[in-house]
């Protein structure tokens, strides 16, 4: 595989957080965002599924229930190179610290829990470059299920509702979900994702984020 | 049950290919009425049609706002999209699908375009074998005389995207240049009929024609 697995040797810092709905990583990474930036540093931010080339499309075919696993896979990667090439690029090599809300590894969790071969969607993401620091945070779906849907029903494609694994939607969520857990965790090997436990307080994951983005800005020289 | 073609459907893919000017929608037109001449069910599928996202592309490309990769996906996505949706469902209905441009187009174009051809490859590479191509393989100077005598320069079309030449006719007679070199690269790779594009509408249907009724007749659909 080409970049995913190289480091890169641009100027910035490329941050991710990963991890299913619930998982608290939004959370993380706004917290991160105003630390940084009350620090000085120049600092992006991107998020899943936010390109303006696709992302309102994407979010109506979901409404109609239009993708297969091919298509779901395919759009999302179209509006993760409009930002990789647009937002992400430009901003490592003008020396940014780039948080991305969600990563390629959403996509290879995800479309593979739907049946996608695991290769093929690597291969199809391997012009994004590998993060400095990429965090997961783990999470059980039930938790998951409770932060998300305490007031509202799973929506189709986030319980994996097009795969028909059952006709309800809260136990669909919770099998799809738990796949996609699955493909997280061979992930932690394969890309080297830092485990949290999302369960743990906000504030004793944001030290632990902290320190960990530290060590990584410390070796380009960066103290913060 | 095993089928007999390439596709691995019961009914037959056939694709003609050919860079813009071909005359690849005019054989498309004829070939699909003397298909069903013979009572065979038809059905007509072109590239970048889906319901999808195929307004999605055009729109993004009225506002320059494709670069190499993202050009490359959407192709991409409205390629899965009518094949699941269109093609294949035909395909298992015993249908000829006849299909103006496959993904040979996207190689040719997107290599044009920098990307990197295993990289494209993997994005198809679930597309199911044609049992038939046809190129309409034309000399280069026909082809832009064609071109500029019918819609004239568009901007993807003349590679102005890539920036060969800030010249439009020079970046226009570049890009076409190369995705003919890479249509040639192809032709013996994926078994491409070849047809000289310059002969007459007629005398090319009925290449096409005889090439279809041989295959009809060795027994392929039964």
């Amino acid at each position: 595989m080409g970049r995913l697995t190289e480091k890169h040797n641009l100027k910035g810092t490329l941050v991710c957080v990963e991890g299913i709905d619930g998982s608290g990583k939004s959370t993380q990474l706004a917290l991160l965002r105003d630390w940084l930036k009350a620090t000085g540093q120049d600092v992006i931010f991107t998020e899943w599924n936010s390109s303006e080339l696709i992302s309102q499309t994407t979010k109506l075919a979901k409404k109609k229930n239009m993708l297969s696993p091919r298509t779901f896979s395919l759009l999302h990667a179209v509006d993760f190179a409009d930002r990789a090439k647009q937002v992400i690029a430009p901003a490592l090599k003008a020396g940014f610290i780039v948080l991305a809300d969600r990563y390629a590894y959403t996509a290879f969790a995800r479309d593979v829990a739907r049946g996608v071969d695991p290769q093929w969607v690597r291969k199809v993401y391997d012009f994004a470059y590998k993060p400095d620091l990429a965090i997961y945070f783990d999470i059980d779906p039930k938790t998951s299920l409770e932060r998300i849907c305490f007031n509202r029903t799973p929506k189709f494609y986030e319980a994996g509702m097009d795969l028909k694994l059952s006709s309800d939607p809260y136990e669909s969520y919770m099998i799809f979900q738990g796949r996609v857990i699955n493909e997280y965790n061979k992930m932690v090997d394969e890309f080297g994702l830092i485990k949290l436990d999302a369960n743990d307080s906000i504030h004793s994951k944001q030290v632990k984020i902290r320190e960990l983005l530290r060590e990584v800005l410390r070796e380009k020289g960066i103290e913060v | 049950m095993e089928h007999k073609t390439k596709n691995g459907y019961e009914g037959l893919l056939i694709v003609i290919e050919g860079t813009d000017g071909s005359g690849k929608s005019t054989q498309l037109e004829l070939l699909k009425k003397s298909i069903q001449d013979k009572s065979y069910g038809v059905m007509v599928s072109e590239w970048k049609t889906s319901r999808l996202i195929a307004n999605v592309i055009d729109d993004a490309k009225e506002r320059n706002l494709l670069n190499a990769t993202t050009y490359s996906l959407l192709y991409a996505a409205d390629f899965a999209d009518r094949l699941e949706n269109q093609i294949i469902p035909a395909l298992k209905s015993g249908f000829i699908v006849l299909l103006d441009r496959y993904f040979y187009t996207a190689l040719a174009r997107d290599v044009v375009r920098g990307q990197c051809i295993e990289w494209v490859k993997n994005l198809y590479e679930y597309a199911p074998e044609p049992d038939l191509v046809f190129y309409l393989d034309m000399p280069v100077d026909v082809l832009l005389k064609r071109i500029i005598g019918t819609t004239g320069l568009d901007f993807y079309e003349s590679g102005r995207d890539v920036g060969f030449s800030t010249d439009f006719y020079k970046s226009f007679e570049i890009y076409q240049n190369k995705c003919l070199e890479q249509y040639n690269k192809m032709k013996e790779i994926y078994n491409f009929r070849s047809i000289d594009g310059t002969k007459s509408i007629q005398e090319i249907h009925k290449i096409m024609n005889d090439e279809v009724q041989k295959l009809l007749d060795s027994g392929i659909l039964a």
